[in-house]
């Protein structure tokens, strides 16, 4: 069941056109990332939505319900949606409890209902005992879950999550991510988070939405988006690449400086071929493969990035691997390329 | 959201245009008066030569204080701040308590010291000593916001100490010093009681004059609009001279630790012109006050005193609360950022900002029979206040508005609320301490004007100012000291708290930024 539609949406905010003729749908239960670059449209994006911000055409629907046109249709307190801004934005005058029950309308709610909605909240994200600390005594990783407990109190349609996670040191950081993640699946909970932390994108989302300067240009799996890059820039955008020139011969054939049937023949390159670095195997031993000289290695403990220049590449190769003390500076290496030949005509 | 903000906005311009209109009304008045004159005696009035001297005697005036406070001010609020001294929060505080003593009551102290005290030099100091905290004060705060990492930055990339002071901290002090010299200068022009005292006739004491002696209220309205255009004049200069503003990113937790210059010989110098200071401002005119006050203890009956700190409080709390209705909606368009209407309404209350005291009372009177059962009423005397701190009233009102992030009137939004319920929810509860704040500023203020409340108190209403003024204008010192003792007093507490308890509220702005 299609839980949000977005078509064709365009945003102005003065006279910049941030995002134009956007569309993408939504199924319930669905965890969503936008990833893109800063000033790419995301957070804009998430505040339409939200009703924030007023489009200026399209439409955007939550199920079958109409909810943004360039005339607003609905205001965003009509809307339902749980809004988790960067760094959580919590009451600094309410205490935990009182800002996990602020929008629980007293109207539709017993008092006894909204204390158990909101003990239920502070079990859930695991803070119990915090009922009446004030925001200014919580670490971020805390704020940033009574933010989410304070947008789940709700019983939103839809959670939009606006970088929640971009203020907290690395290791937090992806403590608090998966923790969130879980609760959002273990909840059947539809969201979006917009992010531009790619690897934040690919680890936590059913689906990765790749934003452009106001645009879509690639929707799909973390494993669709990874795998096929629609262009070689789309493929910088979610993980390392190597980008080689390449030549496409008549009988089908790709030939590239690392390919098996031999090189292309240089200044002879019709277009690129795109690689990770992890689909290079790199041998010190066996002659399997094309030799090269190993220049530089990044060291990141688990794995290493060698930079090895080859003779028919100006480009030199980068390569992830495991276990790298193995390797010194210096030495002759063999490469070998184990995955797809993505390639891509010159334009 | 944005649509309903127009439509919302329509109600919220409306009542601006009302509150500019209201505030108007004393300048239209007094337009109205003077156009009882001919174009002829208009002008010969203002080109004679008594009128040019007075005019020519209070710029004399206005240039020398402000001088001195850019100086001499910017000096002790740079020392207070970077020079190593002992208690430099309670020196802080000893150098803004003089804002609590009006300049009739400097003036009285050390004319109970120094009888024969009068003249434009004299008149130049008593108002140095009475300005001088504004200047410290603005200057200070602005200090306070240099992120100290910007000095770290300066000196490691090989700028010596004076060089960092130079480079660094004065262009990012510059646009207070500006408003500090704006502050100070305008104090000048719409001081009556210290001139006065001191037989120095400016154009507040020439309105007066011609007010009183000859009943020529269209004479004193020209001049009263000539004293407004000078003020007028001087607001407009001042806004083009302090140049753009920039955006100071304030570091958090790190203004702590800025090091202070530790230098002997800087150390006492420093020391020595607050202590001077201090002397001069807070210590003689207390002693003056206390020992005349001891000299004659029940001289004046204790209900003669308590009604007349009722009548001030009262009249001032009433002054001030208008103030503050009338800045909401105001301070409200400003959060709502800039429109070519909000630049408007802006313009109107910078100039609103420079009606001096006694234009505004020359002008209510003048129309005060127009004014049926509002006149000679209490609240004629509390709007005349409201207009005259409108302008104070407005910036601290919307200062503590836009503290409160946009963000999460967003997320209140999101939860469910409408925007009433924002505003009672989220905007005023974070907001209140800072207004409450504000307030309490207009308060101080109201308490201790003088020529307005000369003009357009009750028939048969003392205040505690207008008491000090009738006894001290004949030399009755003793019978001057409780009254000004009290009002003194009164007025020093809400400048302590608007002083020392600043880690309070840098923990509130600190609390909101934080998010």
């Amino acid at each position: 069941m299609t839980s949000l539609s977005i078509s064709h949406l365009s945003v102005k905010l003065g006279e910049r056109e941030i995002i134009s003729d956007l569309s993408f749908d939504l199924r319930q239960g669905e965890i969503a990332s936008l990833l893109g670059p800063s000033g790419c449209g995301k957070t804009t994006l998430l505040r339409a939505i939200a009703g924030l911000i007023q489009p200026t055409g399209g439409t955007i629907r939550f199920g079958s319900q109409l909810v943004g046109v360039s005339s607003v249709v609905l205001p965003p307190n009509k809307r339902g949606t749980g809004y988790v801004p960067q760094q959580g934005a919590l009451f600094p005058h309410l205490n935990v409890a009182k800002n996990i029950s602020f929008g629980l309308d007293r109207e539709l709610y017993t008092k006894k209902q909204i204390s158990e909605i909101t003990e239920e909240m502070i079990n859930l994200i695991g803070l119990p005992g915090f009922e009446n600390r004030l925001p200014s005594q919580l670490s971020g990783g805390q704020q940033t879950r009574v933010a989410l407990a304070r947008a789940l109190a709700i019983k939103p349609k839809l959670i939009l999550l606006d970088e929640p996670f971009s203020a907290l040191d690395a290791v937090l950081r992806d403590e608090l991510r998966s923790e969130v993640v879980g609760l959002l699946r273990k909840l059947g909970s539809t969201a979006i988070l917009v992010t531009h932390d790619r690897e934040e994108a690919l680890v936590s989302s059913d689906r990765v939405v790749l934003m452009r300067s106001g645009r879509v240009v690639q929707d799909g799996t973390p494993e669709e988006v990874y795998e096929a890059p629609i262009s070689p820039e789309i493929a910088a955008s979610t993980g390392d690449v190597l980008v080689l020139g390449a030549q496409k011969l008549t009988d089908g054939q790709t030939r590239y400086p690392l390919s098996l049937s031999g090189i292309a023949e240089v200044g002879s390159d019709t277009g690129y071929v795109v690689i990770r670095p992890e689909e290079i195997q790199v041998s010190s031993t066996s002659a399997d493969g094309v030799e090269g000289s190993l220049i530089h290695i990044d060291y990141y403990g688990h794995d290493a990035m060698l930079t090895v220049e080859v003779l028919n590449s100006r480009t030199p190769i980068k390569a992830r691997v495991v276990g790298p003390t193995q390797f010194v500076l210096g030495q002759k290496v063999y490469l070998k390329h184990i995955g797809p030949v993505r390639y891509f005509a010159r334009q | 959201m944005k649509r309903e903000n127009k439509l919302g906005s329509f109600g919220l311009r409306a009542l601006v245009a009302g509150v500019l209109i209201t505030i108007s009304q004393p300048l239209i008045y007094l337009f109205i008066r003077a156009s009882d004159k001919s174009g002829q005696d208009i002008v010969a009035l203002l080109t004679r030569q008594k009128t040019l001297d007075v005019l020519a005697l209070t710029l004399l005036l206005l240039v020398i204080v402000v001088l001195v406070n850019v100086f001499l001010g910017t000096a002790i609020a740079a020392g207070l701040h970077y020079v190593k001294i002992p208690y430099p929060r309670i020196l802080l505080v000893s150098t803004i308590l003089p804002l609590a003593i009006p300049s009739y009551v400097f003036t009285y102290t050390w004319m109970a010291i120094f009888p024969a005290l009068e003249g434009v030099w004299a008149a130049a100091y008593i108002l140095s000593l009475s300005t001088m905290p504004y200047m410290i004060l603005a200057v200070s705060i602005s200090f306070q916001r240099i992120d100290s990492g910007l000095i770290e930055v300066a000196r490691s990339l090989g700028l010596s100490k004076p060089a960092v002071f130079t480079r660094v901290i004065l262009p990012q002090v510059r646009r207070s010093i500006s408003a500090g010299a704006l502050l100070s200068g305008l104090y000048v022009l719409s001081d009556f009681g210290a001139v006065s005292l001191l037989n120095v006739e400016t154009l507040t004491v020439s309105i007066q004059n011609l007010f009183k002696s000859s009943y020529d209220r269209g004479a004193a309205s020209v001049i009263g609009i000539l004293l407004f255009f000078a003020a007028a004049i001087f607001v407009l200069f001042e806004s083009i001279l302090k140049g753009k503003d920039f955006e100071s990113r304030g570091a958090e937790g790190f203004q702590e630790r800025i090091r202070r210059i530790s230098n002997p010989a800087l150390s006492v110098f420093t020391i020595l012109i607050i202590a001077l200071y201090g002397l001069l401002a807070v210590v003689v005119p207390f002693y003056v006050l206390i020992s005349r006050y001891l000299q004659n203890p029940g001289v004046v009956a204790f209900s003669d005193l308590f009604s007349a700190a009722l009548s001030t409080v009262s009249v001032a709390g009433l002054g001030a609360f208008i103030a503050f209705i009338l800045s909401l909606p105001l301070a409200l368009l400003a959060t709502q950022g800039p429109s070519a209407f909000a630049a408007i309404a802006g313009k109107v209350i910078l100039i609103s900002h420079a009606l001096p005291g006694v234009v505004v009372g020359l002008a209510l009177v003048s129309f005060g029979s127009r004014l049926g059962p509002l006149y000679q009423s209490v609240f004629l005397l509390a709007f005349a206040y409201a207009v005259l701190f409108l302008a104070k009233s407005v910036a601290s009102t919307s200062a503590a508005l836009t503290l409160v992030s946009p963000q999460l009137k967003e997320v209140a939004a999101t939860l469910g609320k409408s925007k009433s319920g924002i505003a009672m929810q989220v905007v005023f509860p974070i907001a209140l301490p800072n207004l409450a704040l504000g307030v309490l500023l207009v308060f101080l203020t109201a308490m201790k004007e003088l020529p307005a409340t000369l003009m357009l108190r009750p028939t048969g209403m003392d205040t505690l100012a207008t008491e000090i003024w009738s006894f001290a204008a004949i030399s009755r010192f003793n019978e001057a000291a409780p009254y000004a003792l009290l009002l003194v007093i009164i007025a020093a507490i809400p400048t302590f708290i608007l002083t020392i308890p600043r880690a309070a509220k840098s923990d509130i702005e600190k609390k909101v930024r934080y998010l």
